[in-house]
């Protein structure tokens, strides 16, 4: 009778420790999978705006060199400028998926 | 085989390419297997970590970033005083460049600035325009200066080579926009007075409206000096690791040859990319925006 209680207790006991390890287990495994999440989606993210926004000022420079050819070289001077301030918008997009990531 | 007399050399060449590079795949891939060893324990970030070389006064050390920005200011001043020194009417090819870079200097500042503030706040202009070039492209010159992988040759251990650029530690960057920061609003104020707040938001806007737009613009404002410090450093840093990544970080960290075979091309183009176009690019844009900062501070509305 005691053999049996302190059998069951001891089964109890470990299938309890076991559940605990999977559970955190799980927990990490969510967090993880969060953090790979949060780093795709914001680099992915800051991609696709960067993409579409870089796309968009380059075929502005194209239609408006074609529309006054002289006027190339003063356009061209801001085409860089809006280059690189579209471009900086994809590493914030990159810096908050990395401060998600680490942080 | 008269394919091969008919064809022009260049042509012949790129076949060439074209042949050892998908045979070197086909080897590489035959000598050292298809399947990936994945190598957890190698530290991708480890370049860009920065340990002491030689301890100073209490924060103060000397270490890989540190020796960086001396070469960098002794390269700045070197160039710069050596052209202006011996100018000559046939230029060389320095002279040229260096010419050509004052007067793109020139030509930001005085679009966005005007008389007396043109002529105040354009050495600080220029200088950071060469300075941030010269820092962004001493940084795809390999030098031997990584301390974490040394190289053991007959008995002496020497530090091995890598790519490293003082503006992959957000320190640089973040001075520097702070110096931009700090200047702009201190011209703002002597320009203004106590009334360089109230510029900050267009005029003629209704009261319940400036609750809204005060804070939105101070919050703008804060958001120029993290975004000048970001573009900067994000810039350099992930160019740094994609060249990384793509001429071999990758093919450690699969433990797969032929990877690193695979990617190389593309580690050279993202490395003639970025050494062409974003080293010189993002030092003209963080010209610019000074300048554009300062013009803005100053203007009345």
């Amino acid at each position: 009778m005691i053999f049996t209680i302190f059998h069951i207790l001891g089964i109890a006991m470990v299938v309890h420790a076991v559940i605990m390890l999977a559970a955190q287990s799980y927990n990490s495994v969510g967090e993880n999978a969060g953090k790979a999440i949060a780093l795709g989606v914001g680099a992915g993210g800051g991609a696709a705006g960067a993409g579409a926004g870089i796309g968009m000022l380059f075929g502005k420079v194209i239609e408006a060199v074609t529309r006054q050819p002289e006027m190339r070289a003063e356009i061209s001077s801001i085409q860089w400028l809006g280059f690189a301030l579209t471009e900086a918008t994809f590493f914030y997009g990159l810096v908050g998926g990395f401060i998600a990531f680490f942080l | 085989m008269s394919f091969l007399s008919r064809m022009s050399r260049r042509r012949k060449i790129a076949y060439g390419i074209l042949l050892v590079y998908v045979a070197g795949l086909i080897g590489m891939s035959f000598a050292f297997g298809v399947h990936t060893h994945r190598n957890n324990s190698f530290n991708i970030v480890s370049p860009y970590h920065l340990t002491a070389w030689v301890h100073l006064i209490g924060p103060i050390e000397i270490d890989k970033a540190v020796l960086y920005l001396l070469l960098t200011a002794l390269i700045t001043i070197g160039i710069l005083w050596f052209v202006a020194r011996r100018m000559e009417m046939r230029p060389n090819r320095i002279q040229t460049a260096v010419e050509w870079g004052y007067d793109l200097a020139t030509r930001l500042t005085n679009d966005s600035l005007h008389g007396r503030m043109a002529k105040r706040w354009f050495p600080l202009i220029f200088t950071l325009f060469v300075f941030i070039l010269v820092t962004n492209l001493l940084g795809y010159i390999p030098l031997p200066v990584d301390t974490a992988e040394k190289l053991h040759i007959a008995g002496f251990s020497f530090p091995s080579f890598q790519i490293y650029a003082a503006d992959t530690n957000v320190a640089l960057p973040l001075v520097l926009a702070l110096i931009v920061f700090v200047s702009y609003n201190v011209e703002g104020f002597r320009r203004h007075g106590r009334g360089y707040v109230k510029t900050l938001v267009p005029a003629g806007i209704g009261g319940g409206m400036l609750l809204f737009m005060y804070p939105l613009e101070i919050v703008s404002h804060v958001l120029r000096l993290l975004s000048l410090t970001i573009r900067l450093w994000a810039n350099l840093l992930a160019g740094h690791l994609l060249i990384d990544f793509m001429a071999g970080d990758m093919a450690v960290l699969l433990g797969l040859p032929a990877v690193g075979w695979f990617l190389l091309p593309l580690g050279v183009a993202i490395y003639v990319f970025e050494a062409v176009l974003i080293a010189g690019l993002q030092a003209f844009i963080f010209a610019i925006l000074a300048a554009i900062y300062l013009g803005g501070a100053v203007e009345s509305h």
